[in-house]
Order: structure tokens, then C-alpha cells, then sequence
């Protein structure tokens, strides 16, 4: 499935091991949060390096320990009209002041990919949209008038920014 | 009122292209109709039983006569010359084609309009009070907070997936006519001790599972307002239910989790907030938006105008009319006055081409250009002088806008049911024309007094039966209409929820029973002064059950 | 959340019908396999054949919008439960509309 990062398709590097699998033990994974809680401190002890894979329903401020040290944050988008993992990503973004890739996964589709980005999302695992889709639904919008992940200055303080 | 700057009107405009491209990939089958229905819904697009529907915003039933003109030449030019008002102060043209919608949505942001978020998972449009800025009870005009939370909410990142539904309405009036205890979010703006802030009401709605709202906070000050909405967002985005769409609303959220819990769930998110994550509306900002709101200049005149009352004197009907359909204003010497869009034998809410250019017009000569929409689905000329109003009886008349019954028994909230509506079980707007034939008598009317009847057409509620004085529910039996009655629901300050008096009646049935109870009223009132909701309250339901089913 | 549509039994005969995507008219499907929307040119169909031309019409999203089973008479017209629902569908409301009453 293709991978769109910062305006690029790249190469997927990471794979999602389920709690059911053991990682083979080298390599770039990501597993369920609780399996993260339990693993994260025996990660250096492997070839591994973990990210954390979250499911709308996980609490993101479980990971404020591992924040600095974490590569890879996937949200999983289990439907595209489930809009928890926008919460998840602007606590991690906003509150947590999480500043490593955050990846939507799952049922990712165009039309939501703006709003991922504001949410805070830098990279987008989508079967439905390809690069040029995805960055022309990026640019749809020129002003906004929340503050959100992205950092665009909200048009409530653009509008006193103007010289006059 | 709000004018766009040119952040709101690019906002609107790369919607429009926005849109028109989600169109054409609809079209031309890139995207599937599963993945274009979230989208067309947040943009005011239903499939209804015969034709798409498109609801076009009318943020806190704002409108001048620009936009109205523009309302009618759509309604011309890609609908079937009229318009539906709907309970949430909006519009909607019932036969507008997709291909063509982008084009209307593009002709509509040229007069600062839109159909953003009128429909879908996402927050709705703002609702509030139709007398705001000239009703002598309130302690602000609560438009400007409207237009914040407007714009707050317009393509909230975070909230255009939520688990359902998501209605806020404000109110800055001790006498609430935005009925704020049955929506998601009810906002009462207070004054303490010279500061504005907001009691916050949270839960409440109709649908299948109606519950009066939970009061959250008494006081949360105005700077705070947009962050503390946040906080209750996202409380209810994160552990809403999913699983269920019947117990997806906030309402369900708080019920089952309890208001102190869920309260508590809030004051943690609010709390937890940083700086950096804080909305920051600059002072600046909140002045600039309401100064647009500044009354209008209105002449000092005396509270007693003598055209009015010779014109009175001379023509009963007219006498009638201001009696009925007047309110007071806060200036002496105005009046803010209701157009019925409930004519005896009409459709509830609608109105033609024709007698939208008349409302423009007049708005014009009489009614410093201000013109709103009702959750009752009337308009209201804010802002008139008692002078005008014989003038502009006269030209109302003559577009067969003048009806005498606002808050009247044939004053119904009817939603379009059966006869336009896909999730329809039964039809109300026939049932809802066969009561008013048997109350049209002007004279009897007035006799009975304030009586709210609404009516839906099944348990989705968009015809608020739950909080008429009198409900009707459409049900489907078999392929067979029936309706069922309640009794004593309110959606004023005193919201309550109607009982369901007893088994549904056929189509035939309906309009007598209504009488009956009606007629059992008038017998058991203390006087004519006391209306309807407060015998009933006084006396209990039975009488009144009994009355349904006399004919038994 | 369009209120249930009633199974109908294989043998039962029935019409296909849906909405057209660009324009959202009342559309069926004729017997010979094109969109009408003239009621009286509908298709009447029943068992595996019916299925199969629901499939396919399920499969022309761009032209159609969720198409499905409506319940007719051997004659083509509308039948069952859902007769006043589908009556209203081709026909429109059962109110005069777009006029000032008098």
C-alpha cells in the first residue's frame, strides 16, 4: 500500500507485528500499545526498533514516557467516518509535544486527509489516493480558524496581524 | 449583522471548489457513493425519496434581503420556485440535481452564504434565539457569540467525525426561544458581576431517546467559551458510543456515564489544556465581531403610534394580526413582528419565490434590513416601526403572508415526512393541514391560546413532537399510516418531554381527538388566561386521554 | 437510515429501482436493461434473475444510486407493503407544494 510522507511516496519500512506473532527479532516494528508498555524495555536488548501502533480507543497519554525515544506512531483508522484518531494525534502533537512521524493507517481516503494533516498527521497509508490526489487535497484550504497541529496561525489572529 | 472578510469569504470559496471536485469524482464513479456520503452530507446534500435535497446554512437564522433574493432565484432557476424553512433556521430546496449543486453553491457564496456542516457527523449550524438584538429580555445579543462558535466549528479538524450529530444553541433571553435543553450543547449567556459568560447545558435532544438537558456549568466566562466547548468535543469524540448509531448522541454519553463523571471527564480535558493548545481569541477579535452586531439605528419615536391605532380601529383583521403576531421590542415605538409560513391548508415552512422577494422588500422599506428564521419555521422582521406596520400588513396580505396565528394551534412545526423524506414512516403534512382546517377559525384559535402541535413523521423527531404541547408521531403499520399522541412536552425554559396518551390513531382519527382534548381544555381552564400546558400540568393527563379516546 | 426495506420472497415479482446519481430521479430498470425514468417501461423480475440484475445494477454506482428490490405485480405495478412509500417515489408528494394557498 502506498506510503505518502511530508509530500512524498516513500518506501514502508516498518512492519505491524500482531500480539499473536513474535517479532523475528530484527528490524523495524510496530506493535499494539500494551504490547509496546511491556516490550519498550527490553527493546535494546533485541535488533529492534519498536513503534507503537494505537487503536482509536487507546489513551495516548500512556506514552508520554516513551515520547522523546519513539520513531513511529501509527493511528489506526478502523472506518474512515471513525474520527477518534484525530484526538489522539492533537494530544500527541499538542499537548505531548510528540515530534516524531505520526502515520495514518487503515481506512485512510482522500477527502480525510486534510484534516489528518491539521490533526497533526505527516504520513498517510492510503489504497484510495495517490501522490497527486493526496497533495492536491492538501492545498484545498488557504486559511483555517482553528488552531490545530499544523501550526497555520488561525484567522482569528491573522485578521490583527494585517498592517493597517 | 456578520459582513465576510476575505479570510471567511476564501474559506467559503475554496469550499465551493472543494465540493464541485468531490462532484465530479462522484460522477465520474472515482469515488463511491459509501465513501461521497459523509461528504455530501457535510455539505447539506441528502438522497430523499424522490430527488437529492440540499440545506443551505442559515447560521442563527440570520438573513438580509441580498441573501433572500438569492434564495428565491435559486429556487427559480434550479429548484421548483419554492423553499423549505426548516426547525433549525435553515432552508432547503427539495429537487435541486447533484450535477447542478456546486453551480448553487457557488452562486450562494456570492452573497456570504453556504451549506457547510447542515448535515452529517460534524458540528451543526449554530441555532439561537429569533429576537436576538431586539428582545426586551435579554442580557446581550447572543449573535456574536453565534458567529464565534460558527466560525470556531467550521471545518473543525478534530470534529468532522464524530459519533453523530452535534447541535449547539444559544440563547441570551431569560424566556428560552431556541429551545437550548434539547440540543447537544445549550449555551445561556449570563452576567456576573459585570462579566459575560455562559451556562453550559449539555445532552439534551429529541431522536428516538428524547432527554432534557444536563446542566455542566453555571458560569464559564466568555474568553473561556471556545476552549471549554473543546473540552466537551472532545470528551464526546474520544468515548462516544460507536457501536450504535440510535445511542450515538452526546445525550447517551452523558446518561450512561453519568453527569458527575462526565463532568468530570470535562473539567480534565479543560484542565489539562496548555497554553500552547489554548484557542487565544484575541480581545481584539471579539470586539471586531460584535461590532457587527451594533443595533440598528432606529429613530426615537413614541411608544405609541397613532397611525397604528387608527389603522387598527378601521380593519379587524389587521387588529388581529398585531395581536397575534407582534412582540415587543426594547425600544419604544418598534415591534418585532412574525410572517407566518403557516397559512391555513399550506405547507409548514414553506414559502414561494414570490413571497420570498416580497419579505426581501419589505425587510428594505420597513425593516432595516434584517430578516430572521424561526425554530417554529416562521420569519420575523426584527426591527419595526409601529408606524410601518399597517403598510406592511398590507403588502404581507398580498402575498398571503399575513396568517394571524404565530404560537397558535395552527402554528404546527410539521417536518416534510412522507411526502419528501427517505427515513419518513408516515406522512405529516396532510395530518398537519386536516388540524388546521378544523381549527380555522380565527376566533376559535385566539379562544384556545397559546398551543403548540408538532408533528413528525417517524421517531427521528425532526418535527419535535417530543416538546409540543400536543405530539404527533407518524407510524408505519404494516404500510399502513398511524399516529400517536402525546401530551405535555415543552421546549422552553420549563423543557419537558411529552407522555404518549395511549394506542395510535388513524389518519381519520387524528384530527377529531385533537379537538377533543382541545375542547376538554377550554371546559376545564380556569380562565381563558390560562393556557393550555398549564391546566394540563394542573389537572394531569387524564382528562385529557380520556378525551383522545371518547369516540372509542 | 431509510426505514427497513422488507425482504421479498424469490418468487415474488419485483422492479428495480434507484435514484439517478447526477440528477436524483426515481429511475427503474427496464426489461431490457436501461434506467427510465418512465414507470411504465419498468421491468418486472423474479428469482436468480432478479438477484443478478441487482448486482449488476449495484455495480453502476455512477449512474445509480443504491439501487433495490420494489415490490410490483405480474403487471408492473406497485405492490405490498411499501405501495404508498413507492407511490410517493414516482409520483411525488401527495400535497399540492410551491403554491400560496387560498
Amino acid at each position: 500500500m502506498p506510503l505518502i510522507k511530508n509530500g512524498c511516496v516513500v518506501d514502508n519500512e516498518w512492519t505491524f507485528i500482531d500480539d499473536s506473532t513474535d517479532p523475528d527479532g530484527t528490524g523495524l516494528v510496530t506493535v499494539s500499545l500494551p504490547r509496546y508498555l511491556q516490550d519498550v524495555t527490553r527493546e535494546r536488548t533485541r535488533n529492534v526498533t519498536l513503534g507503537v501502533r494505537l487503536t482509536p480507543s487507546d489513551d495516548p497519554d500512556l506514552l508520554l514516557p516513551h515520547l522523546d525515544h519513539l520513531p513511529l506512531i501509527e493511528i489506526e483508522f478502523p472506518k474512515y467516518t471513525d474520527g477518534r484518531g484525530y484526538s489522539l494525534a492533537q494530544i500527541l502533537r499538542r499537548r505531548h509535544g510528540y515530534t516524531g512521524e505520526l502515520r495514518a493507517v487503515g481506512h485512510v481516503l482522500r477527502d480525510q486527509i486534510l484534516y489528518m494533516n491539521r490533526s497533526g498527521f505527516d504520513a498517510f497509508e492510503t489504497a484510495r489516493a495517490d501522490l497527486s490526489q493526496v497533495l492536491e487535497a492538501l492545498s484545498e484550504h488557504s486559511a483555517y480558524y482553528q488552531p490545530a497541529a499544523d501550526g497555520h496561525p488561525t484567522v482569528f489572529a491573522r485578521r490583527h496581524l494585517r498592517p493597517d | 449583522m456578520y459582513r465576510y472578510d476575505e479570510f471567511d469569504a476564501a474559506i467559503v470559496r475554496e469550499r465551493v471548489d472543494q465540493f464541485r471536485g468531490q462532484v465530479s469524482r462522484r460522477l465520474d464513479g472515482t469515488l463511491l457513493e459509501d465513501e461521497f456520503k459523509p461528504l455530501r452530507l457535510q455539505n447539506g446534500v441528502y438522497l430523499q425519496l424522490h430527488a437529492y435535497m440540499l440545506r443551505v446554512a442559515i447560521p442563527y437564522g440570520q438573513l438580509d434581503p441580498a441573501k433572500l433574493r438569492r434564495l428565491a432565484d435559486i429556487a427559480e432557476r434550479y429548484d421548483r420556485g419554492y423553499g423549505h424553512f426548516t426547525t433549525r433556521q435553515n432552508i432547503q430546496f427539495n429537487w435541486v440535481g447533484l450535477k447542478d449543486i456546486p453551480d448553487v453553491l457557488q452562486s450562494l457564496s456570492e452573497v456570504e452564504m453556504h451549506a457547510i456542516q447542515t448535515s452529517g457527523n460534524c458540528i451543526r449550524n449554530v441555532t439561537s434565539d429569533h429576537f436576538a438584538g431586539a428582545a426586551q429580555d435579554e442580557v446581550m445579543d447572543p449573535r456574536p457569540w453565534c458567529e464565534i462558535i460558527r466560525q470556531w466549528s467550521t471545518f473543525h479538524p478534530e470534529f468532522a467525525f464524530l459519533p453523530r450529530k452535534f447541535k449547539i444553541a444559544v440563547t441570551a433571553a431569560e424566556d428560552d426561544r431556541a429551545a437550548i435543553r434539547v440540543h447537544d450543547i445549550g449555551l445561556h449567556i449570563r452576567r456576573r458581576d459585570g462579566q459575560i459568560g455562559f451556562e453550559v447545558h449539555v445532552g439534551g435532544g429529541q431522536g428516538r431517546t428524547p432527554v432534557i438537558a444536563t446542566k455542566l456549568n453555571d458560569f464559564v466566562p466568555e474568553t473561556e467559551l471556545l476552549d471549554y466547548l473543546e473540552a466537551i468535543m472532545r470528551v464526546y469524540n474520544r468515548f462516544g458510543r460507536r457501536d450504535n448509531k440510535y445511542k450515538a448522541r452526546i445525550k447517551i454519553l452523558v446518561t450512561e456515564t453519568g453527569a458527575d463523571e462526565f463532568r468530570r471527564l470535562v473539567d480534565t480535558e479543560y484542565a489539562a489544556k496548555t497554553d500552547a493548545e489554548k484557542i487565544a481569541l484575541p480581545q481584539a477579535e471579539i470586539d471586531r465581531i460584535h461590532a457587527y452586531f451594533a443595533p440598528p439605528d432606529l429613530t426615537r419615536k413614541p411608544a405609541r403610534s397613532q397611525i397604528l391605532e387608527t389603522a387598527q380601529a378601521a380593519n379587524p383583521a389587521f387588529q388581529r394580526w398585531i395581536r397575534v403576531n407582534l412582540h415587543p421590542h426594547k425600544q419604544a415605538g418598534y415591534a418585532s413582528i412574525t410572517i407566518s409560513l403557516k397559512p391555513i391548508g399550506g405547507l409548514a415552512g414553506d414559502a414561494t419565490t414570490a413571497q420570498m422577494r416580497v419579505v426581501a422588500k419589505l425587510a428594505e422599506e420597513y425593516g432595516h434590513d434584517d430578516i430572521r428564521v424561526t425554530h417554529a419555521q416562521n420569519l420575523v422582521l426584527p426591527h419595526v416601526a409601529l408606524d410601518d406596520l399597517p403598510a406592511l400588513y398590507a403588502d404581507l396580505d398580498g402575498a398571503g403572508l399575513a396568517t394571524a396565528n404565530e404560537g397558535l394551534v395552527t402554528d404546527m412545526i410539521v417536518c416534510p415526512g412522507l411526502d419528501y423524506c427517505n427515513l419518513a414512516n408516515a406522512r405529516s403534512i396532510p395530518v398537519g393541514q386536516d388540524i388546521q382546517q378544523t381549527f380555522a377559525d380565527p376566533d376559535y384559535q385566539e379562544d384556545i391560546g397559546r398551543l403548540h402541535i408538532n408533528i413528525s413523521g417517524c421517531i427521528n423527531a425532526c418535527g419535535h413532537h417530543h416538546v409540543g404541547h400536543i405530539g404527533i408521531l407518524g407510524v408505519d403499520r404494516k404500510g399502513e399510516e398511524f399516529y400517536q399522541i402525546s401530551l405535555g412536552g415543552r421546549a422552553d425554559h420549563h423543557a419537558a418531554i411529552g407522555d404518549i396518551a395511549g394506542r395510535a390513531l388513524s389518519r381519520e382519527e387524528v384530527p377529531d381527538a385533537i379537538k377533543r382534548i382541545i375542547d376538554t381544555y377550554r371546559d376545564l381552564r380556569t380562565s381563558a388566561a390560562e393556557p393550555f400546558i398549564e391546566t394540563l400540568n394542573r389537572l394531569g393527563h387524564t382528562p385529557f386521554k380520556e378525551a383522545i379516546y371518547a369516540a372509542d | 437510515m431509510t426505514s427497513v426495506r422488507p425482504k421479498l420472497k424469490p418468487e415474488t415479482p419485483k422492479a428495480i429501482t434507484a435514484w439517478d446519481t447526477a440528477s436524483g430521479q426515481t429511475v427503474w430498470l427496464s426489461a431490457d436493461g436501461q434506467w427510465t425514468s418512465d414507470m411504465t417501461r419498468l421491468g418486472v423480475f423474479t428469482g436468480r434473475a432478479a438477484e443478478d440484475r441487482l448486482n449488476e445494477a449495484r455495480a453502476q454506482e455512477h449512474l445509480v444510486t443504491d439501487p433495490y428490490f420494489m415490490e410490483v405485480t405480474a403487471a408492473g405495478t406497485i405492490a405490498g407493503r411499501e405501495t404508498l412509500r413507492e407511490t410517493i417515489r414516482a409520483q411525488g408528494p401527495t400535497v399540492p407544494y410551491g403554491e400560496v394557498p387560498r
